[in-house]
């Protein structure tokens, strides 16, 4: 395992990341795409002002902030862990069948008949779920489960097959991608408040899955061999990891829809601030996630004035160019 | 295959009959995946362009259209690629043999379906069916402002191909005028006009000037604007209503991005239309009603947000759909 040259300390780094997160949900509040100005935005938080003002501060940026927070916590915290069960700095929620698995659910479920939006969530984890769990089954066949890249692999076709079938439904019945469409694209603004009551226990149950798993995905890193040396169980522990993915992004998902890069850049910058450990990296993620979500949201508000860009947008704006860093660097770490 | 030709031979002029409908077959065949060559194009003019030395060209009718000029013999067999094309052949009693469904739809748009009864689907307004259009053996085929050029060029070759350059936001009496021309029915959709625009007259009594409205499709994230220039916007201006500001400042652009919850006080009106592009209009309205930010907007609270159907009231542009905007008028507002 190489060691990072330049390791920050990580109780100083997680809580330069905290305060970070703490000023950009300050800021979620104060700047939107509306007419209001960071002045009155303020008054508003504190009460004051028009009911104009303070419905749109509390009503509307209040909720998308506290949504962003817990899905960036969801998307860091799941990237992370796959990059560190899957051994591969390149994995990506999208990648494991969880985010096609979603979507195909709930186009498969308006498809059918279901025209509610509080049916989407439930659908959405059961798809994302189900999703993860074939592609887990799928490397387990030929007994070669322990190898990463044949689960990125795996991955990869499998959520090809579920894109293709999607669109193939989506093509066939315009009913299903009217109402898709806000569905498959990522968006923090207009999702019912009610979202935060099931995605916030969903998301917290997550993580407390995948923090458990840390030691032993730690010990994992070392290879297969010395992890079982030291009496840990790697396919049990990558079950138990993928599990937490799967309800981690299925919740993600459901509550604000696929926001595409977050899982891959936020691992990538919490091993550049305190090297590749599991045990280091899961906690900064933890706070960058939000931070690099609260700060695409606020973007997306203010770059298309006074409309708002899907958040999907900004993520993948700065996430690309990360993307290829990872590649070019002129060596993949190895986790 | 040889009566076929023979029929053929009756509706298209005499050259046709050296150039195999084989021929014509195989280049439909050849046009699927390959770009038709520029010289292709000149061919196909040419055959256009010479074969016209009938004694009948007395009737011949001579058009401007995107594509240069282009005459026109006879329209008895009319194909419409287009839903006003389609919309004004029906209301001057020229019932097409085919014409193209619905935008996400299988079928003609639902307020056509009694009127364009046993008019055959060829494709789809993005997609031609060139066979199917083949198979009609049409002698003039009408088609939407920004066809391809490589569709056309295959198009005109089955028959004179007429296809308007006008605007969306152009005024909708004028939208199809080029249609009008290459069906010959000049006086027949100047008396069509004349009668939606005595009804409107007759009903600027009842309207009350100066409200104000705004059409809408409604997301979850937001609504996006429609043009006050499209259609029924045109319609509810004559009437003596007026635009908001957002729908009025729109130029060329048929409809606004999804405008930020923050700001639905730019779409708030007198009079809010919300035009749906499925039969659930009630379901869309009702999702919307669970919105606070909806429930907040003048026209929610006076019971002056409606649904609309948004084949009429989005895209459609010829004289049936302005009769529909109109009852839709009488029995919404000015009831």
């Amino acid at each position: 395992m190489p060691r990072h040259t330049k390791r920050m300390p990580l109780r100083r780094t997680a809580i330069a990341c905290a305060a970070l997160v703490g000023i950009l949900m300050f800021a979620s509040m104060l700047w939107g795409a509306g007419s209001l100005t960071v002045l009155q935005s303020l008054q508003a938080l504190l009460g004051r002002g028009s009911e104009e003002a303070i419905f749109i501060v509390h009503e509307l940026r209040g909720p998308r902030t506290v949504l962003a927070v817990l899905v960036g916590l969801a998307l860091g915290a799941s990237g992370t862990i796959m990059q560190s069960a899957t051994r591969n700095p390149l994995a990506e929620p999208g990648l494991l069948g969880v985010s096609a698995g979603a979507s195909f659910a709930v186009v498969l479920a308006i498809y059918f008949g279901a025209d509610s939006v509080g049916l989407h969530f439930s659908i959405a984890i059961l798809g994302s779920l189900a999703g993860c769990f074939l592609v887990l089954m799928t490397t387990q066949l030929r007994g070669a489960g322990a190898d990463p890249v044949r689960l990125v692999l795996a991955g990869a076709a499998f959520s090809s097959i579920l894109i293709a079938v999607t669109t193939l439904i989506l093509l066939h019945d315009q009913r299903t991608a009217d109402e898709i469409r806000f569905w498959v694209i990522g968006a923090l603004g207009g999702r019912p408040t009610s979202n935060l009551v099931w995605a916030a226990p969903g998301i917290l149950g997550g993580l407390v899955l995948v923090a458990i798993t840390t030691p032993a995905l730690a010990a994992l890193s070392l290879g297969e061999k010395v992890a079982l040396g030291l009496g840990h169980r790697p396919a049990f522990t990558r079950l138990l990891a993928m599990t937490g993915v799967a309800i981690l992004v299925g919740t993600a998902t459901a509550a604000a829809g696929p926001i595409a890069f977050a899982g891959l850049i936020v691992p990538y910058f919490a091993r550049r601030l305190v090297g590749p450990d599991v045990r280091r990296a899961l906690p900064i993620a933890m706070v960058l996630g939000p931070s690099v979500v609260l700060l695409s949201d606020i973007l997306s508000r203010l770059a298309v004035r006074p409309y708002e860009l899907p958040i999907g947008v900004v993520t993948a704006c700065i996430g690309a160019p990360v993307l290829i860093a990872v590649v070019r660097s002129h060596r993949l770490p190895r986790l | 295959m040889n009566r076929r030709r023979i029929r053929h031979s009756r509706a298209i002029q005499p050259q046709a009959l050296q150039h195999p409908i084989m021929a014509l077959h195989a280049e439909i065949q050849a046009h699927r995946g390959a770009r038709r060559s520029f010289t292709c194009a000149l061919a196909g003019l040419a055959i256009a362009v010479t074969s016209w030395f009938n004694p009948v060209s007395a009737q011949e009718r001579r058009l401007d259209t995107a594509f240069g000029p282009v005459a026109v013999k006879t329209a008895e067999r009319v194909v419409t690629l287009d839903e006003g094309a389609l919309d004004t052949a029906l209301a001057v009693g020229m019932k097409p043999v085919g014409s193209v469904a619905v935008r996400g739809g299988k079928d003609l748009p639902t307020y056509l379906q009694d009127a364009g009864k046993g008019v055959k689907i060829v494709g789809t307004t993005r997609e031609p069916n060139l066979e199917a259009i083949l198979a009609q053996r049409p002698d003039v085929i009408l088609a939407s402002p920004g066809l391809e050029k490589r569709v056309y060029d295959i198009l005109s070759k089955i028959a004179p191909t007429v296809v308007p350059s006008v605007a969306t936001t152009a005024p909708w009496q004028d939208r199809n005028a080029l249609y009008v021309a290459a069906l010959g029915k000049e006086a027949e959709y100047q008396k069509r006009v004349e009668e939606v625009e005595a009804r409107i007259e007759a009903l600027r009594a009842r309207a009350q000037a100066g409200q104000t409205f705004t059409i809408v499709r409604w997301m979850p994230q937001g609504p996006m604007a429609m043009s006050s220039q499209l259609m029924a916007g045109r319609i509810l201006t004559a009437l003596g209503l007026q635009s908001t500001d957002i729908a009025a400042e729109l130029g060329d652009r048929p409809h606004s991005d999804i405008l930020s919850l923050e700001n639905l006080g730019k779409v708030d009106a007198d009079w809010l239309l919300i035009a749906t592009l499925n039969e659930q209009g009630q379901a869309t309205l009702d999702a919307a009603r669970k919105q606070p930010a909806f429930t907040r907007l003048k026209a929610a609270q006076s019971d002056h947000a409606v649904t609309v159907d948004g084949q009429v009231w989005s895209s459609a542009t010829g004289v049936l759909a302005a009769n529909r905007v109109v009852d839709d008028i009488e029995r919404l507002i000015l009831k």
